[in-house]
């Protein structure tokens, strides 16, 4: 517990940046071949959600978040590419947790579970997962407007 | 390096030298400015030019006096109390004395100032009794009444970090004045669910598909938030679907001959399922009545989006609708593989 007490930054792009990466992806999309047949739409639906999921990581933020970093590692060894990101500057140390470490068996419960659902959240303690929380959920929210609004732009009348 | 912290932007002409300190003084500076957390909310919010802030630590010194705004009742009398103590030990005072704004971040530059010290001298730190290192650094003493052990004092900065997240969270998620932590965990972690399902939702309907997909997005998506397209939306089903879902129904009956697999795949695509008959009349009869207030209540923005009972309600539309086109509803013996779809919120 040596860190300082910054403040917490969980500021979020504008939605043109995520409207901007998630139509761009849409477009790489749809220039591939095994993309437009009418069957196999399970795919379809898989691929635009991956899409959705990492242009969402790119916009907010590329390598700089913990999740994102794990999203984009994530999809990269689907594709079986071999990504290289930039070392950070200071590493999740818990050599630096001593014994002040209070394991609040509900709370440490309740933040298993939210290890499970935010990417990235398995090394790292409840202080710092709390903040990568609120930043992934701002960001998965503007995910969310920006995709309603393309869908109800697009929609039938 | 310390004067340049304890400068802060508004009172830059207050630089008295240190090489006296007077208790009284100082204690009146801070209780004469007494309404000093709200006089800093109205600077925190925008940092003043950095001109006199040297590093990026002084905006966040500066910065600081809104996040504990928030736990202004346990901090300020406890560290100002706190100051005090370690003052009239020591005797000896590194900080000059600001003015009345600059109080709100002279107390938090004693708790940060607490920080790096306990850093540097926590390997000679004997439970802050200790000689303090020739860098003529504050003492560290806690509140009376509280151990100076290091750790407690560690226990504690984790709480207070710990409790500051949770507001910033709090405010995140709608429905969230729980002041338990633990309903407030809950609240979160539903919450997360609810977006990444309401992501995988809006990804299928990107198909292009038949209006009853995007429509049953609006459907589950509205159930929560965005109340306009929920009501947009709403008014869809009805019409569109009933076609639609003769025509999947002819689609999928021919595919079941052919292969089983494939055709679960089309419906999944469709975002339909397909469950025994009792469970689908039980379904319908048990929701007949909710699903007329599914709409107006999608219209009520603070909607409180459990998962299951947006999973529920998914499985619901989709069940209404497949039973409004047509009396007997498909069905295959037990097979009611697709539920997991609209139930199960995996991992992205």
């Amino acid at each position: 517990m040596a860190s300082a007490n910054k403040p917490i930054n969980t500021d979020v792009p504008e939605k043109d940046v995520f409207a901007l990466h998630f139509l761009q992806s849409l477009s790489n999309l749809r220039r591939q071949n095994t993309f437009n047949s009418p069957e196999k739409t399970n795919d379809r639906v898989k691929k635009i959600k991956k899409v959705a999921y990492v242009s969402m990581a790119r916009a907010a933020g590329g390598t700089n978040r913990l999740w994102s970093r794990a999203l984009l590692r994530r999809a990269a060894k689907e594709n079986n590419k071999v990504v290289r990101f930039p070392r950070r500057k200071k590493r999740v140390t818990c050599l630096r947790r001593r014994r002040s470490n209070r394991r609040d068996p509900v709370e440490e419960e309740e933040a298993e579970r939210l290890r499970n659902l935010v990417p990235g959240g398995g090394g790292m303690e409840i202080s710092k997962l709390m903040e990568e929380t609120a930043h992934y959920i701002k960001c998965l929210s503007m995910q969310v407007k920006v995709m309603q609004c393309l869908v109800d732009g697009l929609a039938p009348k | 390096m310390l004067d340049s912290l304890l400068t802060p932007s508004t009172s830059s002409h207050m630089q008295t030298s240190a090489t006296t300190f007077d208790h009284k003084d100082f204690l009146n500076h801070i209780f004469a400015s007494a309404p000093w957390p709200s006089v800093d909310e109205t600077h925190a919010p925008q940092p003043p030019p950095s001109d006199v802030f040297v590093d990026s630590r002084n905006q966040q010194i500066m910065m600081m006096p809104l996040s504990s705004h928030h736990q202004n009742d346990n901090v300020d009398g406890s560290s100002a109390h706190a100051l005090y103590s370690g003052f009239s030990a020591t005797g000896s005072r590194p900080f000059h004395i600001p003015q009345g704004s600059g109080g709100g971040p002279m107390h938090q530059q004693g708790q940060t100032q607490r920080q790096p010290q306990q850093q540097a001298s926590a390997s000679t730190d004997t439970g802050g009794t200790a000689v303090s290192p020739s860098q003529s650094r504050t003492k560290v003493r806690a509140r009376r009444g509280q151990a100076t052990d290091p750790h407690s004092i560690a226990e504690r900065l984790r709480r207070e970090r710990i409790a500051e997240r949770m507001k910033a969270l709090q405010e995140l998620v709608p429905n969230g004045n729980k002041t338990d932590k633990a309903s407030m965990l809950d609240e979160i972690i539903d919450y997360v669910k609810f977006l990444q399902l309401q992501v995988k939702v809006l990804s299928m309907s990107r198909l292009g598909g038949a209006a009853y997909v995007s429509s049953q997005s609006s459907e589950a998506g509205g159930s929560h938030g965005s109340a306009s397209s929920a009501v947009a939306g709403g008014n869809q089903p009805t019409g569109n679907s009933n076609d639609g879902l003769t025509m999947t129904e002819h689609q999928v009956a021919k595919l079941m001959e052919e292969d089983m697999g494939s055709a679960m795949q089309y419906l999944q695509g469709k975002g339909l399922c397909l469950m025994p008959i009792s469970l689908a009349t039980a379904i319908s009869t048990a929701t007949s009545h909710t699903r007329n207030s599914l709409i107006p209540g999608a219209g009520d923005v603070g909607g409180r989006p459990s998962s299951s009972n947006l999973s529920g309600k998914t499985v619901q539309t989709m069940n209404t609708l497949k039973l409004n086109s047509n009396g007997n509803c498909m069905a295959e013996g037990s097979s009611s593989i697709a539920v997991k779809e609209a139930v199960s919120i995996s991992k992205p």
